[in-house]
């Protein structure tokens, strides 16, 4: 049940890099445990406030965030005390990425929403940020041909679900 | 998946053409022959079924719960970790037999439970695009130029007579083990893989693109799905992500699977099946000759992919639910989903607990008020025993082949039985 991938000796195999007890998943154990907890904890006051009985709602809950928690615990275990894992050797992983691309998911959510900018100007801007972000080469090489593919499916998405599928999307500023 | 070991090698060395084409053929006659057995199988399955009770369900849930779990993965307590995620999302919402709420933390957008959809959404499509984007540079994407068509000739005479074994082979293994609770594809189409690699002729190709590696495991993933309908329509009981979220969509439809379908809807799965038949042919007619277009997706630059699918993902929630609170909801699923791939959880039990446990939790309460809450019919029949039983018995085997291929030293096989394939 350990969480060993590679039980070579460290520093004889190519392709691998040394790498300790990593730290994120022994955090991620952390957070899977303390989040586990409140759910049991939540469920608990539901037993007590409505009262428990094996065919009621309330067993379930307890049923599965207790084996959250205990499981949880057993991740966390295993994380501490894991032998030191080989990791193929992966580009130096990043965290900005993923959390640009959130953040861009969001705005493009909140502006589709709350603002009358519309589906199809939002959806190419958002194209384009993503592909930019996601993308290596300099954006220059690249920013015509995003364009003209963002656009292309935003507008292409838009009548296709407004005008055949019936599907409301926000029309915004564009005359269309 | 195994294919895309042997496949990759073979697109390498501009055999695009041939793997494509060998995997398609193979999966039109694992699929042909498997929807046979289900034809032939199906009634006789329902007329069983039909004996089944409450408790029966409940067990036969656990099991092929716990039997995904065990089976995918390469961590027990990860894959019980992402099954109890999985149910603990299915709680969420207004309990279907009292009406009380459950984990909605005072929020009506979360008293109707949390949608199927997005979850898959947001597990699949958002999560695995963060996960790549975490990654950059990673995935070479160079592919060898196709080697010069002969016209219709996707397969030279040797490929042939390489092929059509696997494909038969692997036909075999798909079907049973599709029909089983053991996780849909991954076993037989691994199971096919190993096979091929230690019998074939051309054993010394493997890990170099063999075609016999691109063949069976391909038969092998075709036929298991025959193999999944068997319990998903006449049990209800889906036994692989693919299989719940088709018994999502018959939910949708207000068709229930289960030992009745065949007498109340016999027209509807007839024609279920009936299609099956004509989709494989389908598969075949459109697959070989747009052969040359799927190998020109293989060029569409990654950031523009990617996007795409981000656009189409938010589309989807959006479209289908009209509420930002569902998309910003799949969202977080997806920075979920993001962490579980990083640190190597399977994704396959979150949808199944999902889908399994209101189902699960329903038959067990009905269980218990028909016996006035007495524990002693989840051990008075037979039936009910054997199922329980074999859901222990789900959660010790795995460590059997998992060992001896580690024994072996054998760290291809180790790698592919680890490996998860959502």
């Amino acid at each position: 049940m350990s969480a060993v991938v590679d039980e070579s000796p460290q520093g004889t195999v190519p392709g691998t890099v040394p790498s300790g007890r990593p730290l994120g998943p022994r955090i991620a154990a952390v957070v899977v445990l303390l989040a586990g907890a409140g759910m049991l904890v939540r469920a608990i006051q539901d037993a007590v406030q409505h009262g428990l009985t094996v065919d009621g709602p309330r067993l379930a809950p307890l049923i599965v965030t207790s084996g959250w928690v205990v499981l949880g615990g057993a991740y966390l275990a295993q994380s501490w005390t894991a032998e030191p894992v080989r990791r193929e050797r992966a580009p130096r992983a990043s965290w900005f990425v993923p959390a640009a691309l959130m953040a861009a998911l969001v705005g493009y959510a909140l502006v589709l929403e709350y603002t009358v900018l519309g589906y199809v100007p939002a959806t190419a801007v958002f194209f384009v940020a993503a592909a930019r972000l996601l993308g290596d080469r300099p954006w220059r090489a690249v920013i015509l041909r995003d364009a003209v593919v963002a656009l292309a499916l935003s507008l292409v998405i838009y009548v296709a679900f407004t005008r055949f599928l019936d599907i409301q999307l926000p029309a915004g500023v564009l005359p269309i | 998946m195994a294919t895309s070991i042997e496949g990759y090698q073979m697109a390498r060395r501009g055999r695009a053409r041939a793997a494509l084409a060998t995997a398609a053929i193979g999966s039109f006659v694992a699929g042909t022959i498997s929807t046979v057995l289900l034809s032939v199988l199906a009634v006789p399955m329902a007329r069983f079924a039909v004996m089944f009770r409450a408790a029966d369900y409940f067990a036969l849930a656990v099991l092929a719960m716990v039997a995904v779990t065990a089976l995918v993965g390469r961590s027990m307590t990860r894959g019980l970790l992402s099954l109890a995620l999985g149910l603990f999302v299915g709680l969420v919402g207004i309990d279907s037999l009292t009406g009380q709420a459950r984990f909605t933390f005072g929020s009506v957008n979360l008293l109707d439970g949390v949608n199927i959809v997005v979850v898959i959404v947001g597990l699949f499509a958002i999560g695995e695009t963060l996960h790549l984007a975490s990654r950059p540079h990673d995935v070479p994407s160079t592919v060898a130029p196709l080697e010069p068509a002969r016209g219709f000739a996707w397969l030279t005479r040797e490929d042939w007579r390489r092929s059509w074994r696997p494909w038969l082979r692997g036909t075999a293994l798909g079907f049973p083990f599709g029909a089983l609770p053991s996780g849909g594809a991954e076993l037989p189409t691994f199971l096919s893989y190993t096979y091929e690699s230690k019998r074939s002729k051309h054993r010394d190709e493997f890990g170099e693109g063999a075609i016999e590696g691109v063949a069976g495991p391909e038969a092998a993933n075709n036929a298991s799905f025959s193999g999944v309908l068997v319990p998903l329509l006449t049990l209800g009981i889906p036994t692989s992500a693919t299989a719940a979220v088709m018994l999502a969509a018959f939910q949708i439809f207000n068709v229930q699977p289960g030992p009745d379908l065949f007498d109340e809807g016999g027209a509807l799965v007839w024609a279920l099946i009936a299609s099956l038949y004509l989709g494989n042919v389908l598969l075949l007619l459109l697959n070989l000759p747009l052969i040359r277009l799927w190998v020109k997706v293989l060029q569409i630059p990654r950031p523009v992919l990617y996007s795409g699918i981000l656009v189409f993902a938010t589309l989807g929630v959006y479209a289908v639910s009209g509420s930002v609170f569902q998309v910003l909801l799949a969202y977080a699923i997806g920075v979920v989903g993001f962490f579980m791939r990083r640190y190597d959880f399977p994704i396959a039990p979150v949808i199944l607990g999902l889908i399994l446990g209101p189902m699960m939790e329903e038959q067990f309460r009905r269980a218990l008020s028909l016996s006035n809450g007495d524990f002693g019919v989840f051990v008075s029949r037979p039936l009910t025993v054997v199922l329980l039983s074999l859901a222990v018995l789900a959660l010790v085997v795995p460590y059997t082949p998992r060992l001896l291929a580690r024994g072996r030293g054998d760290r291809v096989l180790a790698k592919v039985a680890l490996g998860e394939d959502d």
